[in-house]
C-alpha cells in the first residue's frame, strides 16, 4: 500500500507538475509560518517559566488610585515595606530589593555600559541562579562584592575565570571599586534577568539617603517575594489592605506615612513573576510588558496561515478529483473497495503534507532568525517544540486536507463515469465549496492586510504626531546626578558656548521620563472645591525657547519676576510659599475652566504652598501614546536660589547637522562631567521604546499578509487553472454563438474575481472591529479611515486580476472548433 | 449565391505528422436551401461545418459568404459574422450545464447587446416555435436527449440567422426524437431558412433539398433530391 501511496503522488506530480507543486508550495509555507511564529508565541508565553521554583515568586506592585486621575499601577514598591512584608507575613521565605542600573567601565577615556542590579544578598536564593565561579550566598555578603554574568565576563575580561579581579565601576557618575566574586550560569529561556550582565550590594549610603528606602509612597526599584507555597499568595492578598492601614497610616505631616486614610489612594497588588509579561502592558515603570492580545493575534495569524494552506490542498484535491475519475473508476471495476481507495487518497495526502512538513521545518529555519530580527526578541528554533508540534501538524493537516477529497475520489460511481464524455466536477456543491475556501482564503489575507495598514500607519503617526513641543533641532541630554548648582550652572554656560547652540535648558523631566512626581493641588472654584493629581515638572531659563511649548493664555516665566522663581526643596516639604506657576491645558480642564484664559490668575493650594497660574501651555506629551497626558504644574528655577534635582538639559540647535551638534555637545559635557557618560539624543530615540513594540510587532503582521496573500492566491490560480479546464468546452460553446474575445475574458475575470469580491464583504467588518479594538489602546491615534480598506480591497483585487490574468487570456483565446472537441 | 467555396483546404500539422482534412473544396450554397452532407466517419464532414461556421480557419482556398471574403477577417470581426448570421446544432447538443434552457438560448442574443424586452420575446418565440417553453426554467440535465436538442435547435434559430448550420443533430437521439429535430428543420427550412446539416442517416438526408457526399477530404457528389 505504502508503494501504492507514492507511486500515486509522484506520478501526479509527472502528470500535473503545477498543481503538485503549489500545493505543496503552499502547505510548505503555511507549516513554516505557522513553525515560526508558534516558537514566537512560545517565547513569549514562556517568560520566567525557567526561574526555578517561579510559581512561588511574586512582584510587589504599587496601585495609586488618587481622586481626579486616572488609576495607576506601578511595577515598582517602596523598599520600605520589605521589613514589614517580612515581619507581617510568615508566608515569605525570602525576599529581596532589585535597583535596576546601569553600569560602565572606562577604559582608554571610552564607557563599556552593562545592565544590572544592585538588590540584596539574597539575589541567588531567591532566583535559584548558580554560580560558575564563587559560591551564592557569599557573593555578595562584601560591600564591594560584584558578580557578572558569563557574558558581561568574557566581554569585560575575556575569560570566565575572573574571581578576585578588582574593577571600577561608574554607576551614574559616582565611581566605585568592586572585586569579583561570582561568575553567574544563565538562566534557561526568556526572563527578566536575561539582560543581567553585573549584580552588587546595594551601598549603605544609598541606603541612608533615597527617599525609596525611607518613605511609603516612594519607590526606585522592584520588591520580589519567594513565598513558602504558590498558594500562599491568595492568603496574602486577603491581608495586604489591613497590612497598608497599619503601617502606611499617618497623620497629615507625617512625611514617611501616606496619610490618615492611605487605603482610599494607596495598595500594594501582588503579582507573579509568570504573569508578569504581558500583565505589565499597564503598568508603569516595567521593562517588559506585552499586550497579550497581539502575541495572541501572531499565533491567530500562524495558525490562519497553516489552515490556509490546507484550504488550498483541499480546494486543489478536490478540484483534481475529477482529473482522476477514470482512475478510481478503473480501479473499482477491478475490484478495489471504496475504504481501500478512501485509504489510498488519505495516504496519499499524508504523504504530501510530509514531504511539505519537511520542507516547512527548512523554512521555519530561514523564518525564525528573520522573525527574531524583526520582533527584537531572542527566539530561537527548538527542535525538541518543533518537531513535536510538526508531527502533530502534519497528521492533523494530512487529515484535514485528505478528508474531503479522499471522500470525493472514492466516492465516484464507475459506470456513471465511464460513460460520461466528460470529467466529473463534483456538482454545483463542490463548486461552491471550491469558491468559499477562495473567499476563506482571501478574506483571512485581506483582512491582515488592513490589519497591516492601519498598524503601519498608527506607528507612523506615534513617530510623527504633534507632542505639543518642537522635536526638529531638538537634543536632549543625559540625566545629571545630584543638585549640585555651581556644576549645573557650569554645565549650561559650557553648553551655550557650544557653536550652534540657540538655546539651552534644564527641566526636571524629559520625553520618556526616569521617573514621575505627582501632588495633589486643590482649586476653589465657584461651584465648589476642586482637587486633582497633577505632575510636577521645574523648568529653568530657556527651557521655553528649547522646547517652544505653545503657550495657549497668560505669559511663560520672566526671570526679572522674584515671584516667577518656585519654591525650593523645603517649601515643598513643608508646604509654605506662593509661587508662580504655568499648567498645561489638560489641568485647566480638569480644574473646571471652560477656556485656557480663565485659568490664568487663580490660584491653587496644596496645604500651605499657593500657585498662582500666569500662563497655559498646550498639552506636552513625554510620555507613551498609549497613556493619556496628564494635568502638569510647571515652576521655575532661575537656579540663584535653588538648584534643580537630577536635571535633564536640552538645547536648541540650529545651522549644523544632528550628529555633529550631539558630538559637538558630548565633548562639552565629558570636560564638565567626565564620570558621566554623555548621550545627547534626539526626542524621538529617547520616545523610541514607546514605538519600537508596536513596529515590531507590525512587521510580523507584514509578514503575515504577505503569506496570506502568497498561500489566497496560489488557491486562486490553481482554482482558475482548473476551472480554465473545465470551461474550454463551454467558452467554445460562447464563441460559436458570437461571443468575442472580449467578452469571454470579462465573463472569466468576473467568475474568478466573485470570491474575491465576497471575501472583501467578509473581512472588512472583521478589521474594522479589530482595530477598532486595538486603536482604543491609544490615547493618541488615528482615526480609522475607510481609504485603509479600499487600499485593501483594491490591492487584493489588483493581486488577484494578475493572478488570474494569465489563465483568463489563454482560454479567451481558445479556438471554438478545437474548445468544442474538448472534452 | 449565400455560400461559395473554392479550392478550400485544411490541413492539420503536428511535430510528425501531417493530415489532410479536406482537400480542394469547390461548394455553392443558394440561399433557402436545405443541404444534407454525408459521409463515411472521418471523412471531413465536421471539418467543413466547422469552416462553414467560421469557428475553423481554413489552411487554404477561398471562403465568401454573401460576397463577403471570410478568409481575410480577424477574430473579433469573425465573432461579429457568427452573432450576425450564423445559428448552430451539435451532435452533443452544447448546452451550458450552469445555465437554464431559457439562459441558454437568450446567450446568443446578449452577445448581440439586444434589448432586455425584445430578447424575452424572440427567446418566448423560440421556444414555443420547438415545443419546449414549458422547460424554460429547467437546466439541461433535467432534459431529455430530444428536449435538448430541441433547446439547441431554438437558441439556433432565436437570432433570425442567414445558415443554420447541424452538425448530426440527431446522432445522440432514439428515432421518435430524430423525427422530431428533422421535423422542426424541415419546417424552417420551409419558412426560408438556409440548412447545411451534417448526418449519417440517409433517411434524414433524404429529407434535405440537396445530398452532398465526401470521401476523403472531397466532395465527391452533390445531386438534388426529388421532393
Amino acid at each position: 500500500m505504502l508503494m501504492t501511496i507514492v507511486r500515486g503522488v509522484l506520478r501526479q506530480a509527472r502528470r500535473h507538475p503545477v498543481y503538485v507543486g503549489l500545493d505543496l508550495l503552499g502547505l510548505a509555507l503555511g507549516i513554516g509560518v505557522f513553525l515560526s511564529l508558534a516558537l514566537l508565541v512560545r517565547y513569549e508565553y514562556s517568560f520566567n517559566a525557567g526561574l526555578p521554583g517561579v510559581g512561588r515568586l511574586v512582584r510587589v506592585d504599587e496601585h495609586w488610585t488618587p481622586a481626579g486621575v486616572v488609576p495607576l499601577e506601578e511595577a515598582d514598591a517602596t523598599f520600605h515595606a520589605l521589613p514589614f512584608l517580612r515581619q507581617d507575613f510568615p508566608e515569605i521565605e525570602e525576599a529581596l530589593r532589585l535597583l535596576g542600573t546601569t553600569f560602565r567601565i572606562e577604559r582608554d577615556g571610552k564607557f563599556t555600559r552593562f545592565d544590572g542590579y544592585a538588590t540584596d544578598t539574597s539575589f541567588f536564593r531567591v532566583f535559584g541562579i548558580g554560580l560558575s565561579r564563587g559560591v551564592a550566598d557569599d557573593a555578595l555578603s562584601r560591600p564591594d562584592g560584584l558578580v557578572l554574568s558569563e557574558k558581561a565576563a568574557m566581554k569585560a575580561f575575556g575569560t570566565l575565570d575572573v574571581l578576585g579581579r578588582r574593577v571600577e565601576l561608574n554607576r551614574s557618575g559616582e565611581r566605585s571599586a568592586h572585586v569579583v566574586t561570582g561568575v553567574m550560569r544563565p538562566v534557561r529561556g526568556p526572563n527578566l534577568l536575561a539582560n543581567t550582565e553585573m549584580v552588587v550590594p546595594i551601598p549603605g549610603e544609598e541606603e541612608r539617603t533615597r527617599s525609596c528606602f525611607q518613605y511609603w509612597g516612594s519607590s526606585c526599584g522592584e520588591v520580589i517575594l519567594r513565598l513558602k507555597k504558590p498558594e500562599d499568595i491568595d492568603a496574602m492578598r486577603a491581608r495586604m489592605r489591613d497590612f497598608v492601614i497599619r503601617h502606611a497610616s499617618g497623620a497629615e505631616n507625617d512625611h514617611v506615612a501616606i496619610g490618615p486614610h492611605p487605603e482610599k489612594m494607596y495598595q500594594l497588588l501582588l503579582v507573579p513573576l509568570r504573569q508578569t509579561h504581558f500583565y505589565d502592558v499597564n503598568v508603569e515603570d516595567s521593562d517588559d510588558g506585552v499586550d497579550r492580545n497581539v502575541v495572541n493575534a501572531i499565533g491567530l495569524i500562524g495558525f490562519l496561515a497553516l489552515v490556509l494552506a490546507c484550504a488550498n490542498t483541499v480546494n486543489l484535491a478536490t478540484a483534481r478529483a475529477g482529473l482522476r475519475a477514470r482512475e478510481v473508476a478503473v480501479r473499482k471495476t477491478l475490484g478495489a473497495t471504496r475504504r481501500l481507495l478512501f485509504v489510498q487518497f488519505m495516504g496519499e495526502a499524508l504523504f504530501v503534507t510530509t514531504i511539505a512538513g519537511v520542507v516547512g521545518l527548512v523554512l521555519c529555519e530561514i523564518l525564525t532568525p528573520e522573525i527574531a530580527s524583526l520582533t527584537g526578541e531572542a527566539v530561537t528554533v527548538s527542535y525538541g517544540f518543533v518537531l513535536a508540534v510538526l508531527l502533530v501538524v502534519i497528521v492533523l493537516s494530512g487529515l484535514a486536507s485528505g478528508f474531503h477529497p479522499a471522500a470525493v475520489l472514492s466516492g465516484y460511481r464507475p459506470a456513471a463515469v465511464l460513460a460520461a464524455a466528460r470529467m466529473p466536477s463534483g456538482g454545483r456543491g463542490a463548486a461552491r465549496l471550491r469558491n468559499s475556501l477562495v473567499a476563506g482564503q482571501f478574506a483571512i489575507a485581506i483582512a491582515i492586510i488592513i490589519c497591516t495598514l492601519v498598524i503601519d500607519r498608527q506607528t507612523a503617526f506615534m513617530r510623527n504626531a504633534d507632542r505639543g513641543y518642537e522635536k526638529s533641532g531638538l537634543l536632549i541630554g543625559q540625566q545629571m546626578r545630584g543638585s549640585d548648582p555651581v556644576l549645573q550652572r557650569r554645565l549650561l554656560d559650557t553648553l551655550r558656548s557650544v557653536p550652534g547652540v540657540v538655546a539651552v535648558g534644564f527641566g526636571e523631566l524629559e520625553p520618556a521620563p526616569h521617573s514621575l512626581s505627582h501632588t495633589i493641588y486643590q482649586y476653589a472654584g465657584p461651584n465648589g472645591p476642586v482637587e486633582i493629581q497633577m505632575l510636577f515638572d521645574r523648568v529653568g531659563s530657556g527651557y521655553f525657547e528649547v522646547y517652544r511649548p505653545r503657550l495657549l493664555a497668560g505669559r511663560w516665566f520672566d526671570p526679572m519676576r522674584g515671584q516667577d522663581e518656585g519654591p525650593d526643596a523645603g517649601n515643598l516639604q513643608d508646604g509654605t510659599g506662593s509661587f508662580n506657576v504655568v499648567v498645561n491645558a489638560k489641568a485647566t480642564v480638569k480644574l473646571g475652566f471652560s477656556t485656557p484664559g480663565q485659568a490664568v490668575g487663580q490660584v491653587l493650594t496644596a496645604g500651605g504652598l499657593k500657585a498662582r497660574i500666569i500662563g497655559v501651555i498646550d498639552d506636552v506629551r513625554f510620555v507613551s501614546p498609549r497613556d493619556p497626558v496628564g494635568p502638569e504644574i510647571l515652576f521655575f528655577d532661575t537656579l540663584s536660589r535653588v538648584p534643580f534635582v537630577n536635571p535633564i538639559p536640552a538645547v536648541r540647535f540650529q545651522g549644523v547637522t544632528r550628529a555633529v551638534m550631539a558630538e559637538r555637545l558630548n565633548r562639552a559635557w565629558t570636560s564638565v562631567t567626565p564620570d558621566l557618560a554623555s548621550n545627547f539624543q534626539p526626542a524621538d530615540e529617547r520616545m523610541a521604546a514607546f514605538f519600537t513594540g508596536d513596529e515590531r510587532r507590525g512587521h510580523i503582521f507584514t509578514v503575515g499578509a504577505v503569506v496570506a496573500l502568497l498561500i489566497a492566491c496560489m488557491g486562486l490560480y490553481s482554482l482558475a487553472a482548473f476551472s480554465a479546464i473545465r470551461r474550454v468546452h463551454e467558452i467554445g460553446i460562447r464563441k460559436t454563438l458570437g461571443a468575442s474575445g472580449g467578452q469571454i475574458a470579462i465573463l472569466l475575470l468576473r467568475d474568478f474575481l466573485r470570491p474575491v469580491a465576497l471575501a472583501c464583504v467578509l473581512a472588512c467588518p472583521v478589521a474594522w472591529v479589530l482595530m477598532r479594538s486595538w486603536l482604543s489602546g491609544f490615547d493618541q491615534r488615528v482615526s480609522l479611515s475607510p481609504l485603509h480598506f479600499l487600499i485593501a480591497t483594491a490591492g487584493a483585487f489588483l493581486i488577484a486580476t494578475l493572478t488570474v490574468l494569465g489563465q483568463t487570456f489563454r482560454v479567451a483565446r481558445a479556438e471554438p472548433a478545437r474548445a468544442l472537441r474538448a472534452q | 449565391m449565400l455560400i461559395s467555396l473554392s479550392h478550400i483546404q485544411r490541413l492539420y500539422r503536428s511535430d510528425e505528422v501531417e493530415t489532410t482534412a479536406l482537400l480542394d473544396i469547390e461548394l455553392g450554397i443558394e440561399a433557402g436551401e436545405f443541404v444534407a452532407i454525408m459521409g463515411p466517419s472521418g471523412c471531413g464532414k465536421s471539418t467543413l461545418l466547422n469552416i462553414l461556421g467560421t469557428i475553423d480557419r481554413p489552411t487554404g482556398g477561398s471562403y465568401s459568404f454573401g460576397g463577403q471574403e471570410l478568409t481575410e477577417l480577424g477574430e473579433a470581426a469573425l465573432a461579429a459574422f457568427r452573432r450576425e448570421n450564423l445559428g448552430y446544432v451539435f451532435q452533443s447538443f452544447n448546452l451550458i450545464d450552469e445555465l437554464t434552457i431559457e439562459e441558454n438560448i437568450e446567450l446568443a442574443l446578449i452577445y448581440r447587446r439586444m434589448p432586455k424586452a425584445e430578447r424575452r420575446r424572440r427567446v418566448a418565440h423560440a421556444m414555443d416555435h420547438v415545443g419546449i417553453a414549458h422547460r424554460a426554467r429547467h437546466y439541461p440535465s433535467q432534459l431529455s436527449g430530444g428536449q435538448q436538442q430541441r433547446a439547441a435547435i431554438a437558441r439556433a434559430i432565436v437570432g433570425e440567422p442567414r445558415l443554420i448550420l447541424a452538425d448530426e443533430p440527431t446522432g445522440n437521439l432514439d428515432t421518435e426524437n430524430g423525427a422530431q429535430v428533422m421535423d422542426i428543420l424541415q419546417r424552417l427550412n420551409d419558412e426560408g431558412a438556409t440548412i447545411v446539416m451534417v448526418t449519417h442517416s440517409p433517411s434524414h438526408a433524404d429529407l434535405a433539398k440537396r445530398r452532398v457526399d465526401m470521401l476523403d477530404g472531397q466532395v465527391v457528389i452533390s445531386v438534388r433530391n426529388a421532393i
